[in-house]
């Protein structure tokens, strides 16, 4: 099969439909800078969904549970060997993604004949201003999104991961509109909180071309947090720890809610 | 970054590893020692470079938590190269690793052993708890015996930290270059000079106007720079409060909120009232 190289570009397509119905009912993750640090939301606690990769480096995946395991040991090593042999500045994000996942996950993707890793993830580094953060969203096949501006787009203080492409396209043009970069912890946590429930209704319903009304949005977000419990973790911007990762337990995520 | 680094292992398992175990498995840290029997450390006459753990470090339970004191003393033979040496670690935010011995091995310990409590959270997803933490630096030590018993890199440390999940709360513990670890109770004290300061300990915590737990900040405070000033009374490796450099042994404490480093204002402001 492999041999003939409209057999191979076939295979791989079979393969990343499969992956892609495989992550499309994973539930979406918003991650938003804000003036103090970046916050990783999403909802339901079936699985633990956000990690701490590193002192300035966190991770959101959604996926398989054994890839996600397997990619997520691999970032720590990397991370803490790197810390370890010569110092937690020398961590960085973008080494880390480019130079190392990304590779790997590539090379398990185009072989057809071996498995292919099935997970999709969003990692963020915290600088020391909301110009220096850093969000990088890895698939599955090695592909890299970043937030870094592009031709088309300018410099975003955000980033977000979903099940479906149309799912992740509204969550950021929703977050295009409506995040402000410097914003307060409480105005960080709304707007994720409203981007992660475009990106939960997105997924109920594919054909959605357009944000959703304010009303159907609140009423969604609303009716979500009554059943789904609250999984956020924050990196702080504070220079005078080393460690900036912490994770936020649901009652102090609603606690912030209601102010 | 090494080629070597990006492999993912298919057989991997997260839960099976510690830290240095990983750090070996990338070279990036030495084996451990290997203690050969039939080998016997060289007479000392023989020696050209004496082992030494010429310093004092000590530490104790007060109301506040345990506090932990070192000199600022570092040594070479006869020679002190350096007279603001750090020998009290934090290792993460509510321990403390104080160390007497050489630097070199102690310091590198001291890395790996931060590393390690990082590495454990971030991989198992909880801390590490107390009895695992002094278990891994027990292990260490052991690692490092081999090279005790050539004459170089001994290393005997004290380690303080907090325990949320016991009532006793502060816990306080010392080895020996072996890496048997000693829990006690009240205080520790390692290094040249700790004869001296155990006395004095010993003295306070028994006979003093009160326990050494009962102490407040400045009370205890000053215990630690009293202890420490007889010390190098006739210790020469033992800094003490260099009067004339206006230099004052480092303090930290252990307490629930973490670890905190008295300010050197404080320290002089006590030495003054109540040491000088």
């Amino acid at each position: 099969m492999i041999e003939e190289p409209y057999r191979w570009v076939e295979a791989i397509a079979n393969r990343r439909e499969y992956i892609e119905t495989q992550l499309a009912s994973g539930s979406p993750i918003a991650a938003v800078g804000y003036r103090e640090g970046v916050l990783f939301l999403t909802l339901g606690q079936a699985r633990q969904k956000l990690f701490e990769v590193y002192d300035r480096i966190a991770m959101g995946a959604i996926g398989h549970p054994g890839d996600i395991e397997r990619l997520r040991m691999a970032a720590i090593e990397l991370a803490s060997t790197e810390g370890f042999t010569r110092s937690a500045g020398d961590v960085s994000l973008r080494r880390l993604a480019h130079y190392s996942l990304s590779p790997v996950l590539k090379n398990a993707f185009e072989q057809v004949y071996g498995a292919p890793f099935l997970a999709r993830m969003l990692f963020a580094e915290v600088g020391a201003k909301p110009e220096e953060d850093l969000f990088l969203r890895v698939e599955y096949d090695g592909a890299i999104a970043t937030n870094g501006a592009t031709f088309a787009q300018a410099r975003q203080d955000f980033a977000v991961l979903s099940g479906t492409g149309k799912s992740t396209e509204l969550m950021e043009s929703f977050l295009k509109i409506e995040h402000e970069p410097g914003a307060p912890f409480e105005a960080a946590l709304k707007v994720a909180l409203d981007a992660w429930s475009i990106g939960h209704m997105t997924l109920k319903n594919n054909d959605a071309k357009e944000l959703p009304e304010r009303a159907a949005l609140t009423k969604h977000r609303v009716e979500q947090l009554a059943v789904a419990g609250i999984e956020a973790a924050i990196l702080e911007r504070d220079a005078s720890t080393a460690i900036r990762y912490r994770a936020l337990s649901d009652e102090e995520v609603r606690a912030s809610i209601q102010q | 970054m090494e080629p070597s680094l990006v492999a993912l292992e298919q057989s991997f398992s997260g839960a099976s590893e510690d830290f240095p175990a990983l750090l070996r498995r990338k070279g990036l840290l030495s084996p451990a020692a290997t203690v050969n029997p039939t080998a016997r450390a060289p007479d000392s006459r023989e020696r050209s470079w004496k082992p030494t753990e010429a310093t004092t470090i000590l530490a104790f339970k007060f109301s506040g938590g345990v506090l932990v004191a070192g000199d600022r003393r570092a040594i070479s033979g006869n020679t002190v190269v350096y007279d603001r040496a750090d020998k009290v670690l934090e290792i993460d935010r509510h321990s403390i690793m104080a160390i007497a011995g050489v630097p070199a091995t102690a310091w590198e310990m001291a890395r790996v052993l931060e590393h390690s409590f990082q590495y454990f959270r971030r991989t198992q997803l909880q801390e590490m708890s107390v009895d695992g933490k002094v278990r891994a630096l027990s292990k260490l030590l052991r690692d490092n015996f081999g090279f005790v018993m050539q004459g170089v890199g001994m290393v005997v440390p004290i380690f303080a930290t907090y325990d949320f999940n016991s009532k006793s709360g502060p816990r306080l513990y010392f080895y020996d270059a072996m890496g048997a670890q000693f829990e006690v109770a009240d205080y520790a004290a390692t290094g040249s000079g700790s004869p001296a300061v155990r006395g004095i300990l010993y003295y306070e915590n028994n006979w003093g106007a009160k326990r050494l737990q009962k102490l407040s900040e400045d009370e205890a405070v000053t215990i630690a720079l009293r202890a420490l000033d007889t010390a190098a009374e006739s210790d020469t490796a033992t800094g003490g409060v260099d009067r004339s450099g206006k230099i004052y042994p480092l303090i930290k404490v252990v307490s629930r909120k973490g670890i905190t480093t008295l300010p050197e204002r404080k320290i002089a402001a006590v030495f003054k009232q109540t040491v000088a």
